[in-house]
Order: structure tokens, then C-alpha cells, then sequence
């Protein structure tokens, strides 16, 4: 959601935004028409004057209505505190104006250009052209306060606080000059006017800061008087709206010396008339000014009083002085814990953090697995040590001690080397120079580096050798049964893999149609490889199939001697077998050769059709295969009179 | 963070730039030099938009100027009213004053009644058949002519019907067609959008009047019940007469005056 509204354009002025759109019209359309032009040419040229000012008020007057934020789409904080500042009503009539005017300048044009269809001479279209460009004019001319509104709006708009509602937030209130801004400005670095006059702070002012690495906004609200909430003025009603809308730790700022020139009664009571506003949030009564008076030293009746406060329960009171700094971090600091504390509860009551709950496991061994203690090894020592107590005076001497005795961070380094184990303790501080006598000293740090590194190897060479780290784990437990187990699930796995390649390969189309399962052939031979891959005898079947095959051979042959129309054999044959057969392994007869007996036959025809084909070709006449129009022009389509609509049909 | 008043607070702060005042001073002294190097050099459409800013201005400050002097001369002298301030050369006028009085007012009165048959607009502009109807062609090959489309706004009574395409022979355009008028009381002095009730008189031809045809100086009938006039009898008055005093087809629109 949008918290800031610093990207609006500027509104311009009635006066402007007419120069603006007609000098626009007057640069992007055609300037020249003469009185000799076609009429249809007259009325497009002035026609698309009209429409194109129209064009340019809408597109204006809506991108200013789009520019503003629309107040049912805000935060309520926000939708309440532009309430207040610009007045909800005046606000939505001006944008609706806007969108009126649009509205009506559309209409304009519509007629406009309507009549300009009917228009006779230049002169007329013209005059129809201004007329429609005066009523535009009249109705942004109308607009003019609206316009200057919404400016002074804008401007307005982009110089509030970037105040986000939804995040952690401290509201800082009470009576005016009990010192709220020199609160905040010394917890945050806003830079806020602080001056010893009431009303000093007119407005909302946010500053931030970050406690526990987690970023808090703290939100100065001007001071409030005890009166009705309907005789509060803008700058109250600014604090109002902060502490009804946002989720927050509620500061209420105290004054106890009375130097705010109102009275401690004045100060309770107003915090009893906006407790109704305090409801689901955080309250801490903040008393300033202790260096001039503190709650300790009220007399019987006030103190009371200030007791009434702290009867409901929740509330704590808290003491600081901005004037001497004492003690404002610490409020600080529990307003923060205060806020997180009653967030996460917030949280916790919500349905939302089951979501996230649902979603973590943690996994917790539940029986020790083989009764062997696994507990952390934490040595004695440590456990004797005694614990670090920065307030303890005999504690041990860090070296940030040392640090902060000889003048602290930035003046004083300590020694890293201190902490060296050398042979002698001289030697600590020594520098170590990068090339001694000509030579790199990395080099020599080890002498001995090249024989080390050499008996390692032969260890190693050793070790291998003797097969220390051949596993023997394998042989002692895997027994033969164990092998034929393994070696089958391999095997399983791969036979899978195939199974699963194939299925996919058979499966991707690649631009191909699906071919049903029942019109796939399937040769013998694949059959047998199947069978025999899955262990199924199958002499049975093959020679079953070998015999059928064998039979249809003679068949053709008999058929092929008896000359019968091919055509035909196939009807016979698939009559005589099951409809389920014959659907599953007929094959489309050529026509090429239907007719022929034996392939002699065809070689013949062959020959024969050539030779009648060579007188022909010979004399370059038209074949029975060449295009052929018989008549070129029938009589009966060009001759005679024509009806109405007989041209193409007669 | 910049917020709220941020520019007043740094200036209430740290002050403006030293040279604010004389910058300021300056810019205002040379404003005026600016202005006429404008009026000297600038051309066209920009030094036409800055003349006529500038006549403005100065008539503005003439009429200003001229005010301030009148108050002044009223405030240094007041004029006395009694007759006795009047010099004698002036005394016995007044009796005249009175006897020229009743004649004007005669006068009036038989204006007055020459003034019944007058109208605001009593001469117009002749208007040719061939600017009033444009020929439509019509027939399978356009070459029959008897078709007419009126060229200028009408008044179409609302219960009208167009007639069969092969008997209309004058075309109204419902696109120029028009149902109210924008109509000023000249005692009043205010205009209002009123529903035209019918034509009464077009000046130019009595077929025009038949037709509708609205035109500059045509006599139309309008409804004048949101005026809340009343007669001396005290009924209200519902239609009245008025006056189209512009072109219709120029404007786009019927403006027209009250005939009272």
C-alpha cells in the first residue's frame, strides 16, 4: 500500500492547462485548408481539430483524477488524516468535477463533430470548430477552483511524513509543550522544531531509529486540549486520527511541574477522555521534566490523582528528562520490548501464524539409539571458570579494557601478537621481513617440509598396499543370497529405465497423429523377442503363426494364377475371416497395377502405353493430360441483353 | 527526511542567502525592461497574444487609475444638494425638466404601442433556396433530383414521423434538429435553456415557417413555465414568443430573445 504521494504532477491552472491542450492541437494537426478543397476534405480537417482538443482535455483531466490517491484505497490512517487536512467532501467533489468536466467535454465533441458532418462550406465548418472549441474552453475555465485546490492538495500531499501504518510505531502525546518533540528528536534525528511555546508542533512528524536491529518509527503528534472531539481543530484532530489508527505503543507525555501552564488535574483528565482511542494497544504514561519536579514529591490530592491512571492495570509509568537526557533510552527501550511483546501476541491470536506452524517440523531424536551418552564435552575448566560480569569490579581484563584505559577505539591499538606462542617471548614483536638475503622467506619456514611430505606418501604407499583401507565389511556380511538380491534389483532397475525410455519415445508425438493400439503392427519376430524376454514359451504360438502364414502364400499364389481382380480377393478374404482380423491386417490394393496378372504383365503394359505416347510427342500435340478449355467464350454468357445482377449468373 | 513545512523551518532556521533582497530587487526592476524588449521583438502569434495581455492589463489600470481619482475628487468636494447651491442662470430649468418629462413620457407610450408589432432583429439576412436545400440524388444511377435536404437547424415537432422514403420529398437530418434554445429575458437580463415549442414565423419564406427551419431572425414559441411569469390576470404563463438572434448552423446551438 502507497504511504507517500510525492509522484504527483503538478495541476496546472485553468489558464495553463487551455494553453497547454489548444497549442497541442494547434502543433499536431494539419494548418492549412483552402475554401477549394472537396467539401469531405473540409469537414475531416476541422473534425479532427475537435476531436483531437477533446482528446487532449480527457487525457489531462484524467491522468490528474488518476494521480491522486482515491481515498477508499488508502490505509484508514491515511484516508482519515486527509480527512481532516483537506476535507473529505471537498477533496472527492473537486476530483469528481474533474471527471464530470471530462465527461462533458466527450459530449461536446460527439455533437460537435455530428454537426460538422452536415457542415456546407469552409466558412461553416470553421465556424462550427470554434464554437465547439469555446464550449471546451468554457467548461476547463469552469474548473478553476478545483484545479487550484487539488494543487495546493498536492502540494501539501508530498511534504507529509512518510508515515507507514503497518509497521512497529511509537505515538508520542499529550497536552501541548510537555515536551513530545524534544522527545523525539533526542531518541531519533528528526529534525523537529522544538520551542518553549505551546502549538509549536503543527503537524504529524515522524523519526526513526533502530533498537535490537529491528527499525521503529516514532510518530510527534501535536498536543491535544480536553475538550469534545468535535470542537477539535485540523492540528488536534492530526494527533486523533495517529492514535485511533495506528497499531502502536502509545507514549502519553506528563508534565508534573505544570510548566506546560496546564494543571496535573487537566493533564489526568484529558488522559481519561482519550482512553477510549487507547483499546488494543500498548500505554505507557511517560512523566518529562523530573529536573523541575518529580511524581515523588506531589502533594496528597494529585498524587492520587496520578494513581487513577495506573489503576486499570496495563499501564506503566515511566520518568525521564529531556532537558538532562536522563533516563531516555530506558523508556525507549521498554516502549519497544512493550510494543514486540503485544505484536507477537497479536500475531499468536491471529489465524495466520498457523500457516507458518504448520510448515515446521523439528525433529527430535526419541530414544538414545544404542545407550551411548552423546552429551555436548565441555571442558572442566570451563566449567569452573567464573562467569563474565561487566559489572563485576575483579573481573577479567579484556582487551577492550585495555583499549578504553589508553584512550579507546581509534586512538589506541591493541596488540594482536601478545597472544603468539613462541619459543621466546622476545620474539613476539619482531617483523618479519618477506625476503631475507635474497630469498623468499615463505620458503624456508619449514626446512624439513620436502622429507615430511615424502614419509607421509610412503606411508601411505604402505598403508595401501597392505590393504588397510580395502573395506573387509562387504565380505563378512554379504552373503550369496544377498549378491543374487542385489544383482536382480539392478536389473529391475534398468529393465524400468528402458520400459520408462521407450514408453516416453512411444509417447511423444513429434508431429505425428496417435496411431490406436489395434492398427499398430506388431511383426512375428517382435512377438517372439517379448515372449523370450519375459520368459514365455513360445514354440506353440509361432508355429501356429508360421502355419497361417505359410497358408495365405499358397492362397495368393493359387489367386495370382486365376488372374482374379485383386480388389476382389481382398473382399473374399475378408469375408471369409472374422471382421476383428480383417480390420487389424488389410492392406490398401495398388491401382496401379490392378488389372495385371503377374509383374510380366505390367512390364508390358509399360512398354506399350510408352510407344503410344511416342507418335504423339513426337508431333507436339496436346495430350488427354494438358489443360483444355473447350469454349473459350460460350455464346449463350456473352450474348443478349443483361437484367439487373444477370452478369454473373446466367 | 524532509517533512511538512521543511522549507519555511530551514529558512526560520538558517535564514535565506545572503543575496536574497537584492536578487529579488533586481529581477523586479528589470521585469519592466523585460516587458518591452517583449514588445519590441516579439512576432507573430506570440506578440499578437502579448499585445492583447498587455491592453488588458492596460485597461485595467486605467480603470483603476480613474477610480482612485473620482474618490478623491468626492472626498475633497461634496456637491451640495439643495437648489440653492445652483447658480441662477440655472434656477427656473426645473420646471422644464418636469413639462420635457411628461412629453418623454408620452412619447414612450406610443412607442410603446408601435412597439407590439417590433421585434429585436426587424431586418434579415435573404437566404437562397439553393443555401436553404441540397438536391439528393436518388434513383439506381443518381440521376433523379427531386429529393431536398435542408441544410440549416429545424424544430421537429415531437410527435413527427418521417413519411415513406418514396414520398419525402424534404429531408429534416435529425442530426440538425433541435429541442431547446437558449433563451434571454432582456428586463432579466438572464438567459435560460428552454424547450422550443414550435416556429411561429421564419422571416424568409412561409414554407420555412411550415418546415421548422430555424434561421437568424426567426419568430419560435418557447416554454416559459420555469420562469414562473405571470399575466395580469395572474394565471402563468406558458409559451411565449422569442427571437433567434444568431445562425444556428454556426454555433451549433439556438440562442433567442424573450419578446415581452
Amino acid at each position: 500500500m502507497k504511504v507517500t504521494w510525492k509522484d504527483i504532477g503538478t495541476v496546472p491552472n485553468a489558464n495553463e492547462f487551455l494553453d497547454v491542450v489548444l497549442n497541442r492541437t494547434q502543433r499536431k494537426t494539419p494548418t492549412v485548408i483552402r475554401p477549394g478543397f472537396k467539401i469531405s476534405r473540409i469537414r475531416a480537417f476541422y473534425m479532427r481539430k475537435v476531436r483531437y482538443t477533446a482528446d487532449g482535455f480527457t487525457e489531462k483531466l484524467q491522468d490528474i483524477v488518476d494521480s491522486f490517491p482515491r481515498l477508499d484505497d488508502i490505509h484508514p490512517f491515511h484516508q482519515d488524516l486527509l480527512n481532516t487536512l483537506y476535507d473529505r467532501d471537498h477533496y472527492k467533489i473537486a476530483l469528481s468535477q474533474l471527471s464530470m468536466a471530462k465527461h462533458l467535454i466527450d459530449q461536446v465533441s460527439r455533437d460537435y463533430v455530428r454537426l460538422l458532418k452536415f457542415g456546407q462550406s469552409l466558412f461553416q465548418c470553421k465556424q462550427l470548430k470554434r464554437a465547439a472549441m469555446g464550449r471546451m474552453a468554457t467548461i476547463v475555465k469552469r474548473l478553476k477552483d478545483p484545479l487550484l485546490y487539488l494543487e495546493q492538495v498536492r502540494q501539501h500531499l508530498g511534504r507529509l511524513p512518510a508515515i507507514d501504518p503497518n509497521t512497529r510505531t511509537l505515538v508520542i502525546c499529550g497536552y501541548p509543550n510537555v515536551g513530545k518533540s524534544s522527545f523525539l528528536k533526542s531518541i531519533t534525528r528528526a529534525d523537529v522544531d522544538v520551542q518553549p511555546y505551546a502549538f509549536t508542533t503543527k503537524s504529524l512528524y515522524v523519526g526513526h531509529f533502530d533498537y535490537k536491529y529491528l527499525r521503529y518509527q516514532a510518530i510527534d503528534t501535536p498536543g491535544i486540549l480536553d475538550h469534545p472531539l468535535e470542537e477539535m481543530n485540523t492540528i488536534e484532530m492530526q494527533s486523533i486520527t495517529a492514535i485511533a489508527h495506528l497499531r502502536s505503543c502509545i507514549l502519553y507525555f506528563m508534565d508534573l511541574s505544570e510548566q506546560c501552564g496546564f494543571s496535573v488535574e487537566a493533564q489526568v483528565h484529558l488522559y481519561h477522555s482519550i482512553k477510549p482511542l487507547f483499546a488494543n494497544k500498548t500505554v505507557m504514561v511517560i512523566i518529562n521534566k523530573i529536573d523541575a519536579m518529580r511524581p515523588e514529591d506531589l502533594d496528597e490530592n494529585r498524587r492520587a490523582m496520578l494513581d487513577t491512571i495506573t489503576a486499570e492495570g496495563n499501564v506503566e509509568i515511566m520518568q525521564l528528562s529531556c532537558h538532562l537526557e536522563t533516563n531516555l533510552m530506558e523508556v525507549r527501550n521498554a516502549a519497544c520490548e512493550k510494543l514486540l511483546a503485544a505484536r507477537v501476541e497479536q500475531k499468536l491470536k491471529g489465524t495466520k501464524v498457523n500457516d507458518v506452524l504448520n510448515k515446521i517440523h523439528l525433529a527430535v531424536p526419541m530414544v538414545p539409539r544404542d545407550g551411548v551418552d552423546r552429551s555436548p564435552f565441555i571442558p572442566e575448566a570451563v566449567k569452573s571458570m567464573k562467569k563474565y560480569d561487566p559489572n563485576d569490579p575483579e573481573r577479567r581484563k579484556l582487551s577492550r579494557d585495555v583499549e578504553a584505559e589508553n584512550g579507546g577505539a581509534g586512538v589506541y591499538n591493541i596488540n594482536l601478537r601478545d597472544k603468539y606462542m613462541l619459543e621466546k617471548d622476545e620474539w613476539k614483536n619482531d617483523i618479519i621481513p618477506e625476503l631475507l638475503d635474497g630469498k623468499n622467506v615463505y620458503d624456508f619456514l619449514d626446512p624439513e617440509i620436502g622429507s615430511k611430505l615424502q614419509a607421509l606418501e610412503e606411508e601411505e604407499e604402505r598403508l595401501e598396499a597392505e590393504g588397510f583401507y580395502d573395506s573387509e565389511d562387504d565380505d563378512i556380511f554379504e552373503t550369496e543370497e544377498d549378491a543374487d538380491i542385489r544383482m536382480k534389483a539392478a536389473w529391475i532397475r534398468e529393465k524400468k529405465k528402458l520400459i520408462q525410455n521407450e514408453n516416453r519415445s512411444r509417447k511423444s508425438l513429434r508431429n505425428r497423429a496417435i496411431i490406436p493400439r489395434s492398427k499398430v503392427r506388431k511383426t512375428l519376430s517382435q512377438m517372439e523377442a517379448h515372449l523370450d524376454s519375459i520368459h514365455v514359451d513360445h514354440t506353440e504360438v509361432t508355429e501356429r503363426a508360421r502355419g497361417r502364414a505359410a497358408e495365405e502364400k499358397a492362397y495368393e499364389a493359387s489367386i495370382d494364377e486365376g488372374g482374379v481382380d485383386t480388389i476382389m480377393r481382398e473382399a473374399a478374404r475378408s469375408r471369409s475371416r472374422g471382421p476383428a482380423e480383417s480390420t487389424a491386417n488389410e492392406i490398401q490394393s495398388s491401382r496401379f497395377d490392378a488389372g495385371l496378372g503377374t509383374k510380366s504383365l505390367r512390364a508390358k503394359a509399360d512398354r506399350i502405353e510408352k510407344m503410344h505416347r511416342r507418335e504423339r510427342n513426337r508431333l507436339g500435340r496436346a495430350g488427354e493430360a494438358d489443360r483444355h478449355v473447350a469454349d473459350t467464350k460460350p455464346k449463350h454468357l456473352f450474348a443478349g441483353k443483361r437484367g439487373i445482377g444477370k452478369t454473373s449468373r446466367r | 527526511m524532509p517533512q511538512n513545512e521543511y522549507i519555511e523551518e530551514h529558512i526560520k532556521k538558517h535564514g535565506r542567502r545572503l543575496d536574497y533582497e537584492e536578487r529579488k530587487r533586481k529581477k523586479e526592476a528589470r521585469e519592466s525592461h523585460r516587458i518591452s524588449k517583449d514588445a519590441q521583438r516579439l512576432t507573430g502569434f506570440r506578440a499578437k497574444m502579448f499585445a492583447k495581455k498587455r491592453h488588458q492589463e492596460k485597461i485595467e489600470m486605467k480603470k483603476k487609475i480613474k477610480q482612485h481619482e473620482k474618490s478623491n475628487v468626492a472626498n475633497q468636494t461634496s456637491t451640495p444638494d439643495d437648489p440653492d447651491g445652483l447658480p441662477a442662470y440655472l434656477l427656473d430649468r426645473q420646471n422644464t425638466n418636469q413639462a420635457k418629462a411628461l412629453s418623454t413620457s408620452i412619447k414612450q407610450k406610443r412607442m410603446e404601442k408601435a412597439a407590439k408589432f417590433a421585434v429585436p432583429l426587424p431586418k434579415v439576412r435573404g437566404i437562397s433556396e439553393e443555401e436553404m436545400f441540397k438536391v439528393i440524388k436518388t434513383g439506381k444511377t443518381r440521376r433523379k433530383g427531386w429529393k431536398r435536404m435542408i441544410t440549416k437547424h429545424t424544430f421537429v415537432g415531437e410527435g413527427f414521423t418521417r413519411r415513406p422514403v418514396k414520398f419525402e420529398r424534404i429531408i429534416r437530418p435529425s442530426a440538425l434538429r433541435q429541442k431547446k434554445a437558449n433563451v434571454t429575458h432582456p428586463e432579466l437580463g438572464v438567459t435560460v435553456h428552454l424547450p422550443i415549442l414550435s416556429v411561429k414565423k421564419n422571416p424568409q419564406n412561409p414554407l420555412y415557417t411550415q418546415l421548422g427551419v430555424l434561421t437568424k431572425g426567426t419568430i419560435i414559441e418557447v416554454n416559459v413555465s420555469e420562469l414562473g411569469l405571470v399575466t395580469a390576470g395572474g394565471k402563468v404563463v406558458w409559451g411565449k414568443y422569442a427571437q433567434v438572434t444568431n445562425e444556428p448552423d454556426r454555433d451549433g446551438c439556438v440562442n433567442a430573445l424573450l419578446l415581452v
